[in-house]
C-alpha cells in the first residue's frame, strides 16, 4: 500500500512529538534505532546518514562538551581540572537530550527523505494557506538547485570578464558584491514575470480547485492520521500535566 | 467572487480584520510562551526531565509561527508568494557563500531581511517562519527557531518602513539591535529543546559562561547576545547593498517601497505622490466601465 | 467563477463570436513607470480580431514588451505604471487614469487571462516550478479553475497535441530544450482556450526546425479563430505571412498595413529592425552604418614569432571528467534530475584549430554539437580532458581563468550575468584601473561605450537597457581589455537592427586592431557573411 504523504507526515510528526514528551532515552533509542532501520528499508539511509550525520555531530558534540565539562548544577563529580568538571549529572543531561533530539531528527529526516514531493504538494490542497504553502515548499525545492547552477554560470562569466577572486577580506567582499548582485537582481526579475504569468492562470483565485495528479489516500489513513495527531496532542497535555504536577 | 468580471472588488476590511487577529494570537502566543519560559526556567532545567518546558517552548513558539503564517499568507499578492521561495533560496545560497568565505557567522537571514524590504513586516514575518519551517525539511532541528526567525523578518521590515534603509551607516545599526531581540526570544528555545547550541564554537562560548556558574538560560542569551547582534548587522548590511544596487524600476515595483519611501533619493515629489495616490487609494474608483 | 471557460469547450470558442468585434482593443493616451517622467508608450490605439495575425515590429527598447504585458494583463496599470487610456476586453471597456480617479479599475488578472493568453520572452519565468511533469503543468491553470479531472485529462491531451508536447508530458518541464520550453510556455497560455494569444519575441533564438514547428502551431490558431498577436524585432519568414504589420517606434505607433505595403515603401520601417538575411531588409536603402565586414586585410603573421593568436591542439573533452561543475553540497533529491550514472559521452573529440591576428573564423552547427563548450574551453573555464589550448603561443593550462580573461575576452549568451555595477560606464570602467593608469582607463571605458554606440546611456542602469544594449555593453566591458582574442556566443541573439551593426563594427575593428575572433553561432548566414573561415561542428568534430 501506498502511504499518502500526509499520512508519514503525520506518523513522523507525532513519532517526534510523542518522543520528545516522553523523554525516556531508552524510548529515544528505540525510534532512532527503528527509523535507521526503516531507512535502510527504504533505500534512503545512503542520503539520509550524511543529512542526519551533519545535523547531529556538530549538536551532539556541543552537547557533551558544554554540560559535560560545565554543568553547575552537578554534584557527582566525576574529574576536576580548573573550572572544568565532568560530572555523571551533566553527562547523563547531554546524553538524554542528545538521544532525545536524535530520535526526533532521524524520524522527521525519513519523512522527508521518503516523501514524493509532488505527491505533498497534491495531497494539501490548492486552497488558500496549505496550498501557498505548498507553493513555497515546492519551489524551494525546484529552485534550489536551479539557482546553484546559476551562481556557477555567473561566476563563470565574470571570470571571462577578467575578476579573479583574491585572497583577503575585502577583495571577498567585493567578488560577492559582484556575484550576489547579478542573481539577486535576476531572481527578483523572474519572480516579477512568474507571478504575472501564476495570476494569469489562476493563482490568487479563491474558489474550489480540483488536482490533476491523483494521490492515494484511504478511509483507513485518514482515521489514523486523526489518531496520531490526536495521540500527539494527548501526549504533550499528559506531559504538561505531569510536569505541573510534578514540580 | 463568483462573477467573471474583470476587475477586482476593493478588499473588505471583514478580512483585514480576521488577519490582524490571527496576527496578534500568533504574537500573543510567541511573547507568552517566552515569558513563561523566563519565569519558569529555573526549577526546570536541574530537576527532572526538563521536558516540559521543552514542549511548552516548542509548542508554544511553533504555534505561535504557524498562526503568523495563516494570518499573512493568504493575503499577501502573488508578487510577495512569489518571492517567498526566493528568499528561502537566498537564505541558503548567499548564506553559505559568506558564511564560507568572509566571516564565521550563521548569516541565513539574507532573503528574509531582503523580503522584509522589499514587502514589508508581515512578508518579512511570514518568510522567516517559512524559511525555518521549510529549512527543517533538512535539518529539522531549526524548526523550533520560526517564531525567533518570524521575529527578525517583522523587525527587519518595520526597521525599512521608518526608514532605517535610508542611509547607508544605519542600517548595521537596525540590525544590531535587530540581532539582540532576534538572539534574547531565541535563546529559551536552544536553553529547552536542545539543551545547547547547534554549533561548537558557539557550544563553547555557552560553556564558558556555565563556568562561572550561570543557568543554561542566561549562558545562552548572552552567547546570542554575543554573536547574533553582530550577525544582523552583517545581514542588513549585506541587504543594503543589494538593494541599492537594484534598478529604480525593479525597486519602485513593490508598493512598500513606493508607500513608505524605504530607500533614500528615489521619488521626485510629483511623481511620489502619485504613486501613493496610486496604491493606497485602495477603494479603487472605476471611471466608467462600458457596456 | 468559470462558467464560461467550463461550459464550453476547453478549447475551441470559435464560432459564437463576431468576426468584425475586435475581441481587445486598447487606446494608450499615456503609459508611465513609476517614477518615471518621460511615458514609456503614448498614443496607441490597437484592434485585434479574431482569426487574425497581427504582428508588432519594433527595435529594441521601443516599449513591445511592456505594451505586450499591459494588453495581457500582466502590468496592471496602477501598481506597474500609471495609464491614460482604455483597454477594452470582449466588450468590456475599462478607463484608467481619469482625472478625478486617478488609479482607475484594478484589473483581475486571472479573468483577463483566461481571455487573453501571453507568451513572455523567457518561456522558463512562466513555469509555476511546483509541477513535476509537463502534464501537470499544463493543467495548472484548469486546477485553479476547479476543472473536473475528466476535462482537464482530455484538454491536457488536447494541447499537448497542438503544441507537439505529447511525447514529453511525463517529463520534468526543467529537462526541456528552448523550443520545448516555449512551446509548453504557449500551451500554458492557450490551454484556458483565450480567445488572444500575445506574444513576446518567440521566434528568438529557436533553430529553422523549432521556428517552422512554431509557425504552423500560430497557423493553427489563428484557423480556428484565435488573435494571435507576435512582438519581435526580427522580420522572420513566418511573420510575413500576417494580416497587419504594426511599427513600434519610441513607444508609439508609426506606421500600420500589410507586410507587402510596408515592405513596399522603403523607409517604413526603422532600421533596429532586423532581417535574419542580412543588415539590410528589402524595402531599406539606407543600410545601417555598417563597418567594412570581413576586414579586407589578409589576416597579418605577425611580425614577431608567427604563433597563431589562438592554437587548439587536439582538444578532447568529456563533462564529468576534469570539469570544474559544482560540487553541490545542498543538492536535492526529487526535484533535481540531474544526469549521473551513465558514463559521459565525449562532447569534443580531437580538436584542432587555429586562428591568427586578425581572422575571424565562425564555428557553426546544430544546437547541442558543444559550441558553447567548446568556446568555454578558450579562456579556460572547462580544462580539455586531453590537448593543448594555446594563446599567443603560450599555453593556458594551469592559468585561473580569471587571468586568461586579459588576453581572451569571451562574451556569453546571457549578457546579465555580467554586469553588475550601477551605471554603464562604472560597469566597462570596472577593473581597469587595475591594467592601466586612471586616466587611460577612463578614456578606454568612454571609447569601449562608443564603439558600441551606448554613450549616451553612460549613466544608465545596465538593467534597465534594453536586451540588445545589454548584449552590447557586456561587448564593450570585454573590448575595452583590448583582449587578443575575442570569442563570442552566439552574438547575433537578443541583438536587434541597429545593435547587430555596431556588434558588426565592432567586431569588425577589433579584427583590424590584430584581434583574433572566434565566434560561435547557429545562423550560418550571419556565419558566412562574417567570417573569413567558417567551420562546422559536428559530432564532436571540426569539418571545415
Amino acid at each position: 500500500m501506498r502511504l499518502n504523504p500526509l499520512t508519514s507526515l503525520a506518523l513522523a510528526g507525532a513519532t517526534a512529538v510523542i518522543t520528545t514528551a516522553a523523554a525516556s532515552w531508552p524510548l529515544s533509542l528505540a525510534v532512532a534505532a527503528a527509523a535507521l532501520a526503516l531507512a535502510v528499508r527504504g533505500g534512503i539511509a545512503r542520503r539520509l546518514l550524511p543529512a542526519a550525520a551533519a545535523v547531529l555531530v556538530p549538536l551532539c558534540l556541543s552537547l557533551l562538551i558544554m554540560h559535560g565539562l560545565f554543568f553547575p548544577e552537578g554534584w557527582t563529580v566525576l574529574v576536576q581540572w580548573g573550572p572544568a568538571r565532568i560530572t555523571v549529572e551533566g553527562l547523563a543531561f547531554a546524553l538524554e537530550r542528545a538521544a532525545q533530539i536524535a530520535a526526533a531528527v532521524l524520524a522527521l529526516l525519513v519523512f522527508s527523505f521518503s516523501v514524493h514531493v509532488p505527491d505533498l504538494v497534491a495531497a494539501l490542497s490548492a486552497r488558500g494557506v496549505q496550498g501557498r504553502f505548498a507553493f513555497v515548499l515546492a519551489s524551494t525545492l525546484t529552485l534550489l538547485p536551479a539557482v546553484t547552477s546559476r551562481v556557477h554560470r555567473i561566476r563563470q562569466a565574470q571570470e571571462s570578464r577578467g575578476l579573479v577572486i583574491r585572497p583577503g577580506l575585502l577583495h571577498r567582499a567585493t567578488a560577492f558584491r559582484l556575484q550576489a548582485v547579478p542573481l539577486v537582481l535576476s531572481l527578483i526579475e523572474e519572480a516579477g514575470t512568474r507571478a504575472a504569468a501564476l495570476e494569469a492562470r489562476g493563482f490568487s483565485n479563491t474558489g474550489p480547485r480540483t488536482s490533476y495528479r491523483a494521490v492515494p489516500d484511504s478511509r483507513l489513513q485518514r482515521t489514523l492520521r486523526a489518531v496520531l495527531v490526536l495521540a500527539a496532542t494527548a501526549a504533550v497535555a499528559a506531559r504538561l500535566w505531569l510536569g505541573r504536577a510534578g514540580t | 467572487m463568483s462573477s467573471p468580471s474583470l476587475t477586482l472588488p476593493s478588499p473588505g476590511p471583514a478580512a483585514a480584520r480576521k488577519r490582524r487577529l490571527l496576527e496578534i494570537l500568533g504574537a500573543v502566543a510567541i511573547a507568552g510562551t517566552y515569558v513563561y519560559l523566563v519565569l519558569n526556567q529555573p526549577t526546570d532545567i536541574t530537576g527532572g526531565p526538563g521536558s516540559a518546558s521543552a514542549l511548552i517552548a516548542l509548542s508554544g513558539f511553533l504555534v505561535g509561527a504557524v498562526l503568523l503564517i495563516v494570518a499573512v499568507l493568504p493575503t499577501l499578492p502573488a508578487s510577495t508568494v512569489v518571492l517567498i521561495p526566493v528568499a528561502l533560496v537566498l537564505n541558503i545560497v548567499l548564506g553559505q557563500f559568506v558564511g564560507s568565505t568572509l566571516v564565521p557567522f550563521y548569516l541565513d537571514a539574507i532573503g528574509t531581511v531582503l523580503i522584509a524590504v522589499l514587502a514589508g513586516p508581515a512578508a518579512g514575518a511570514a518568510t522567516g517562519a517559512l524559511s525555518s519551517i521549510v529549512w527543517s525539511f533538512f535539518n529539522p532541528t531549526v524548526l523550533p527557531f520560526a517564531a525567533g526567525a518570524a521575529l527578525i523578518g517583522c523587525l527587519a521590515g518595520l526597521a525599512a518602513r521608518h526608514g532605517m534603509f535610508r542611509r547607508f551607516y544605519l542600517a548595521p545599526v537596525a540590525g544590531f539591535v535587530t540581532g539582540i531581540i532576534g538572539g534574547v526570544v531565541s535563546a529559551p528555545v536552544a536553553a529547552f529543546v536542545f539543551g545547547g547550541t547547534s554549533g561548537v564554537a558557539t557550544g563553547a562560548i555557552v560553556s564558558a559562561f556555565r563556568s562561572m556558574g550561570d543557568t543554561l538560560l542566561a549562558a545562552i542569551t548572552k552567547q546570542a547576545l554575543i554573536s547574533d547582534p553582530m550577525d544582523k548587522a552583517i545581514v542588513f548590511t549585506v541587504v543594503a547593498v543589494l538593494v541599492y544596487a537594484l534598478p529604480r524600476r525593479t525597486r519602485l515595483q513593490f508598493p512598500f517601497i513606493r508607500r513608505h519611501r524605504v530607500l533614500a533619493g528615489q521619488a521626485s515629489n510629483e511623481a511620489r505622490t502619485q504613486a501613493a495616490a496610486a496604491t493606497t487609494g485602495s477603494p479603487a474608483q472605476p471611471t466608467g466601465q462600458g457596456s | 467563477m468559470a462558467e464560461a471557460h467550463n461550459s464550453e469547450g476547453i478549447q475551441d470558442h470559435g464560432d459564437a463570436q463576431d468576426p468584425a468585434q475586435p475581441i481587445l482593443s486598447a487606446g494608450i493616451r499615456t503609459f508611465t513607470f513609476p517614477d518615471d517622467g518621460v511615458p514609456v508608450l503614448r498614443g496607441i490605439d490597437l484592434a485585434f480580431l479574431p482569426g487574425t495575425l497581427t504582428v508588432v515590429l519594433g527595435p529594441s527598447g521601443s516599449g513591445k514588451s511592456t505594451l505586450g504585458r499591459l494588453l495581457a494583463g500582466w502590468l496592471p496599470p496602477g501598481g506597474g505604471g500609471t495609464l491614460h487610456g482604455f483597454l477594452e476586453l470582449a466588450g468590456t471597456r475599462l478607463h484608467f487614469g481619469g482625472a478625478d480617479h486617478p488609479p482607475g479599475p484594478r484589473i483581475n488578472p486571472s479573468a483577463w487571462g483566461r481571455q487573453v493568453g501571453f507568451v513572455p520572452q523567457d518561456p522558463a519565468s512562466v513555469l509555476s516550478t511546483v509541477k513535476a511533469t509537463v502534464a501537470e503543468e499544463l493543467a495548472f491553470g484548469l486546477e485553479n479553475a476547479a476543472v473536473g479531472r475528466a476535462a482537464m485529462t482530455a484538454a491536457v491531451e488536447q494541447t499537448a497535441a497542438l503544441v507537439g508536447l505529447t511525447e514529453l508530458l511525463e517529463h520534468n518541464p526543467v529537462q526541456l530544450s528552448g523550443g520545448q520550453l516555449r512551446r509548453l510556455a504557449i500551451g500554458c497560455a492557450v490551454i484556458a482556450g483565450p480567445r488572444i494569444l500575445i506574444m513576446d519575441e518567440p521566434f528568438a533564438s529557436l533553430d529553422s526546425a523549432g521556428s517552422a514547428r512554431l509557425a504552423g502551431l500560430v497557423r493553427k490558431l489563428v484557423k480556428r479563430g484565435t488573435a494571435v498577436v507576435i512582438f519581435s524585432q526580427v522580420v522572420d519568414a513566418p511573420l510575413l505571412e500576417a494580416g497587419t504589420w504594426l511599427v513600434l517606434a519610441e513607444g508609439s505607433i508609426r506606421a500600420g498595413g500589410t507586410p507587402a505595403e510596408l515592405l513596399a515603401r522603403p523607409g517604413m520601417l526603422p532600421a533596429g529592425i532586423r532581417y535574419p538575411s542580412g543588415p539590410s531588409g528589402p524595402g531599406q536603402d539606407e543600410a545601417p552604418p555598417t563597418a567594412p565586414l570581413k576586414p579586407h586585410v589578409q589576416p597579418r603573421r605577425q611580425a614577431t614569432p608567427a604563433a597563431p593568436a589562438l592554437e587548439l591542439r587536439e582538444l578532447s573533452f568529456s563533462y564529468g571528467a576534469g570539469d570544474r561543475t559544482p560540487r553541490r553540497r545542498i543538492r536535492r533529491r526529487g526535484a533535481a534530475h540531474e544526469p549521473q550514472g551513465t558514463p559521459p559521452p565525449e562532447v569534443l573529440k580531437g580538436i584542432s584549430l587555429a586562428v591568427h591576428a586578425g581572422e575571424i573564423v565562425a564555428v557553426t552547427g546544430p544546437n547541442g554539437a558543444g559550441k558553447s563548450t567548446l568556446l568555454r574551453h578558450l579562456n579556460g573555464l572547462l580544462r580539455p580532458t586531453s590537448g593543448q589550448i594555446l594563446v599567443g603561443g603560450v599555453e593556458i593550462a594551469g592559468t585561473p581563468a580569471g587571468v586568461v580573461a586579459q588576453r581572451v575576452g569571451l562574451l556569453f549568451q546571457q549578457p546579465r550575468d555580467q554586469l553588475f555595477e550601477r551605471t554603464a560606464l562604472r560597469e566597462v570602467h570596472f577593473g581597469l584601473d587595475q591594467l592601466y593608469s586612471s586616466t587611460e582607463a577612463g578614456e578606454r571605458a568612454s571609447t569601449a561605450l562608443e564603439t558600441v554606440g551606448l554613450a549616451g546611456s553612460a549613466h544608465g542602469h545596465p538593467v534597465e537597457l534594453p536586451a540588445s544594449s545589454q548584449r552590447l555593453l557586456a561587448l564593450a566591458t570585454v573590448l575595452a581589455r583590448n583582449p587578443s582574442v575575442l570569442a563570442l556566443d552566439e552574438p547575433t541573439v537578443a541583438l536587434d537592427g541597429n545593435g547587430l551593426a555596431r556588434l558588426d563594427a565592432a567586431v569588425g575593428a577589433a579584427a583590424e586592431e590584430g584581434a583574433a575572433v572566434v565566434l560561435v553561432t547557429h545562423d550560418l548566414t550571419y556565419a558566412r557573411r562574417m567570417a573569413h573561415r567558417v567551420v562546422t561542428l559536428e559530432g564532436g568534430q571540426l569539418l571545415p
